[in-house]
């Protein structure tokens, strides 16, 4: 987990942390059946495999919410627009 | 003949040998360009025979494929094959480590320690793979998005552009991969990718010397 989001997460209420685990949650149910999710040493896994981390709040499942707020941050932001827009110069 | 290309390519599970297939591609590259490849495939990807040709015969260019964390990379079964502690190792070399946290703090060390540049990923490298075609990495089109961008490195080095070039034509290739998929829309088999192509991309980085050429 990087530094910033071990930030912010501390000072999320559990409420808004329930909100944010359903919606996870939510996002990776769309994922296809057929494809695995490989993160490093940590292993390879399926939508429902990772579902169930996320529901049990361990490192696999916080990865996983980690990633996902990233993402949500940037298309809210328009970091991703940014990105994709932005080529970088070569 | 140019100068060598060292690649570790193990295969002890199925994502790592994705990345070994994928490999294949970099590999063709470079015998190509009339590059001698030392290519440490399977159980050959560990420490001893790796820091054996690193500080022996000096590969200008390292590509390491394998898991990673914020201080080592590893080889096949998990072997650690260059920690933060190696120098020799490390010295003169452009080294681009698909593996996961390497680039946060052994490519900032390796870099210190005289590496010519370090090209890596800060943070877990996410791919995905399609298990009807475990069998067949390459025609795998989902695998292709990120492996694609991810190879486009040393692909780019191989063919003489410089380091900071070659990691933002790789960033370049992640991006359109993404900028497809959203303009495909949701209706796309592989629009949830989106997310995590845009962390690798997001996560892959140069250190040391942006000018630095093989």
């Amino acid at each position: 987990m990087n530094e910033e989001t071990k930030t912010s997460e501390q000072k999320i209420p559990e409420d808004l942390k329930e909100t944010i685990k359903e919606t996870v949650i939510a996002r990776l149910d769309v994922l296809p059946a057929d494809k695995k999710i490989s993160i490093g040493s940590y292993g390879d896994f399926t939508k429902s495999e990772l579902i169930e981390h996320v529901k049990e709040e361990d490192e696999v499942g916080q990865k996983v919410v980690d990633l996902e707020l990233t993402f949500l941050k940037a298309l809210k932001e328009g970091t991703l627009l940014k990105e994709i827009l932005t080529p970088e110069e070569e | 003949m140019r100068g060598s290309l060292l690649i570790t390519r193990p295969e002890h599970e199925p994502a790592m040998r994705y990345l070994s297939r994928w490999s294949e591609k970099i590999i063709k590259e470079a015998k190509e360009k009339g590059v001698n490849v030392i290519d440490l495939y399977r159980n050959k990807a560990n420490r001893k025979r790796v820091i054996g040709i690193l500080e022996k015969r000096n590969p200008k260019l390292v590509v390491f494929n394998g898991h990673g964390s914020e201080f080592f990379v590893a080889g096949h079964n998990n072997e650690i094959i260059l920690n933060n502690n190696d120098r020799k190792a490390v010295n003169s070399k452009i080294i681009f480590a698909r593996s996961c946290k390497s680039a946060k703090v052994l490519g900032a060390t390796a870099i210190k320690r005289g590496a010519i540049a370090y090209l890596g990923y800060k943070e877990d490298f996410w791919l995905v793979y399609n298990i009807l075609q475990i069998s067949r990495p390459l025609e795998d089109k989902t695998t292709a998005l990120f492996l694609e961008p991810s190879n486009y490195v040393p692909i780019a080095l191989l063919k003489g552009h410089p380091t900071g070039e070659a990691d933002n034509k790789s960033k370049n290739l992640f991006r359109k991969n993404i900028e497809k998929l959203i303009t495909e829309g949701p209706s796309s088999d592989d629009y949830y990718a989106i997310r995590y192509l845009l962390w690798d991309m997001m996560h892959q980085v140069c250190l040391g010397n942006q000018a630095a050429t093989f």
